[in-house]
């Protein structure tokens, strides 16, 4: 009895989904048949009158093309949690030139207006996705649209055959029935088989599109080094620099006062004392945020223990597997968890955290987990959002668990090969 | 005093060398990479040595190394860690064995001559010298940190100087108080941290620095 009723259950929401796929795909050629109509209507014998009909369908296919693919890969994703990524090309930014004109990627326009416009006709037509999703709109009738239209085609004959008192409309009318109830549990399941096999990005897309993103986190890295270089000079600058001039200074003065002023002598040269002091601390906070001593002294794994220590968590580390990686990378992970427990230190008043590190064979993961009010949110411009772009150079993944009231869970991906 | 110095900068080394000498002290040796370090220190077992964490030919942690497996060799051979900087981990590795004869300091520490060569003359009587960033480290790191809670600020301090490696009287002269009020505080902060209260300041030292390392006290 219960099977029963899951069967009725799956059949009954089978059918539904099999009407929306049915319906969403007839929907091109609803337009063709209409234009048809419309050119039969004006004369089917005249060639001309053809011609707008003719027009205007193509237009409706176009315009419909990329909605339709858009809805498909939201069924299917609903339905079947099969994530079809779409794969359109993204627009670059549009800048004003020195001459006054814009200049869009593709052309200089007068306005900006102009320019956005150019621009997202000129991506249409160039993108690969919009040839690929009109492709899809042409066979998706013919596949999926005839497997989802049995079951409410069939529906519809029992509707209106099985009443007829003629035993050869009863029949059809029984065949109609049986189709529509055998039907429908599987009859939309050809939609996500077809949205796979067409609707995915080609090779070439996803080439395409890789190298734009590598583009872009070269260009990230770069800008974040020339950042980095700015900041130690500017720190070397007016730090150590300028403490050194003026203990320069101070001893300069305690030579000439050493025989009129001793007092005075012995007090300069305390200070400059004190001040070469100084600057070795700034130094040395300069050189530990550079390169930590310890990482390159004993490798990634001893440098989270040591970040563990000094930290004011109780924060305990775990480690599996071979951990030894290239110095940048190594680099990045340490600066990453330094990051992530002041977070949880100063942000989420953790008192506690874990660290765990582990090699899966393919990816190094490293996992930050810390006990406190959570609602940690990746903002642009923001300390997480910098980590996942510094972690990006080197293909790597940050996932991030963070319900408000805790705990929060933060994952690090980085792909190396196992050693 | 029987001195040997590892260091790998030759300013340095020299400077240090004629301090030592100006105070009256002896510099039997010098080394100035890892495996001299371990050589000179097992040859001529100084009452102190002076080493630097960082030597060729790594150019890593090859000093403190030395130093270490010198220290099995020679269980109780007094080290003073001369570093660019201060790492919990490693003086925390130095700790580990329980034993005196240790000092972990920063190097600007020898620009305050008087207080190096005090240093110095604690880890040779096998006592401890520990910079104060390494107590403040301690004390603050996230393992230690609730448990001192209880303790009062004066408290607080007290135990961060004792952790020095300061006797009773140094601490009494450092805080201007009586010898007599440290002592009631000693005492009251070892109640609170259960730990036994020893006069021998060495054997006090280790005490509270087992106390802080230990992550699984009650």
């Amino acid at each position: 009895m219960r099977e029963l009723g899951s069967w009725a259950g799956r059949a009954g929401a089978g059918f539904v989904r099999a009407c929306a796929v049915a319906a969403l795909s007839m929907l091109v050629p609803a337009v063709w048949a209409g234009a048809v109509a419309l050119g039969i209507r004006w004369g089917a014998a005249n060639p001309w009158s053809w011609t707008a009909p003719l027009v205007l369908a193509c237009t409706g296919t176009l315009a419909l093309s990329r909605p339709l693919c858009r809805a498909v890969r939201f069924l299917v994703r609903t339905w079947t949690a099969t994530v079809l990524p779409a794969g359109y090309r993204r627009a670059g930014p549009v800048t004003r030139m020195s001459t006054g004109q814009w200049w869009n990627g593709f052309s200089y326009e007068r306005t900006r207006r102009d320019a956005l416009r150019d621009q997202k006709w000129r991506l249409r037509w160039c993108d690969p996705a919009t040839w690929r999703d009109l492709r899809f709109t042409v066979i998706v009738p013919f596949t999926a649209g005839v497997a989802a239209a049995v079951p409410p085609a069939g529906a519809a004959v029992a509707v209106l055959w099985l009443g007829r008192p003629a035993p050869a409309a009863r029949l059809a009318g029984a065949l109609g029935l049986a189709a529509a109830l055998a039907g429908a549990p599987y009859a939309w399941r050809v939609l996500p088989v077809v949205a796979a096999r067409f609707l995915r990005p080609s090779r070439a897309m996803v080439l395409a599109g890789r190298v734009q993103e590598l583009t872009a986190q070269r260009a990230d890295a770069t800008l974040a080094q020339a950042a980095e270089i700015r900041r130690i000079e500017r720190d070397l600058h007016d730090g150590a620099q300028a403490r050194l001039v003026g203990l320069g200074l101070s001893l300069a003065t305690a030579e000439r006062l050493m025989e009129s002023d001793p007092a005075r002598a012995r007090a300069l040269m305390r200070d400059a004392r004190a001040g070469a002091a100084t600057s070795l601390t700034e130094l040395r906070e300069l050189v530990r945020g550079i390169n930590p001593p310890v990482l390159s002294d004993r490798g990634l794994l001893d440098a989270v223990r040591a970040l563990a220590l000094d930290s004011p968590l109780e924060a305990t580390v775990t480690a599996g597997g071979h951990l030894r990686l290239e110095a940048p990378v190594e680099s990045a992970l340490y600066f990453a968890t330094a990051e992530l427990l002041t977070n949880a230190a100063r942000h989420a008043g953790a008192t506690r955290a874990r660290i765990s590190l582990a090699h899966d064979g393919t990816h190094l993961v490293v996992e930050v987990e810390d006990d406190g009010h959570g609602g940690a949110a990746e903002r642009p411009g923001g300390g997480l959002a910098g980590l996942r772009r510094r972690l990006a150079v080197f293909d790597g993944h940050l996932e991030i668990t963070s319900p408000a009231g805790g705990p929060t869970h933060v994952r690090i991906l980085v792909p190396c090969a196992s050693s | 005093m029987r001195i040997v110095i590892a260091e790998d900068l030759y300013l340095l080394r020299d400077g240090m060398v004629r301090l030592i000498a100006a105070y009256g002290h002896q510099v039997v040796a010098t080394a100035a990479t890892g495996p001299e370090t371990l050589d000179a220190l097992l040859t001529w077992r100084p009452d102190v040595a002076v080493v630097d964490v960082r030597m060729p030919p790594t150019g890593t942690d090859e000093g403190l190394r030395a130093a270490l497996a010198a220290r099995t060799e020679l269980p109780g051979l007094p080290v003073l860690i001369l570093s660019q900087y201060v790492e919990q981990l490693y003086a925390r590795e130095l700790l580990a064995d329980g034993t005196g004869g240790i000092g972990y300091f920063l190097k600007e520490s020898v620009f305050d001559a008087d207080q190096f060569i005090d240093a110095l003359a604690r880890v040779a009587a096998g006592g401890t010298a520990m910079d104060p960033a390494v107590i403040a480290g301690l004390l603050s790191s996230g393992t230690s940190h609730r448990r001192l809670g209880q303790l009062t600020e004066r408290e607080h301090s007290v135990l961060a100087l004792m952790a020095e490696g300061l006797s009773n009287q140094a601490i009494s002269r450092r805080l201007y108080l009586s010898e007599s009020a440290i002592s009631k505080y000693t005492t009251s902060l070892f109640g609170k941290l259960g730990i036994t209260d020893d006069d021998s300041g060495n054997r006090r030292v280790l005490a509270v620095l087992t106390y802080l390392n230990n992550p699984n006290n009650p």
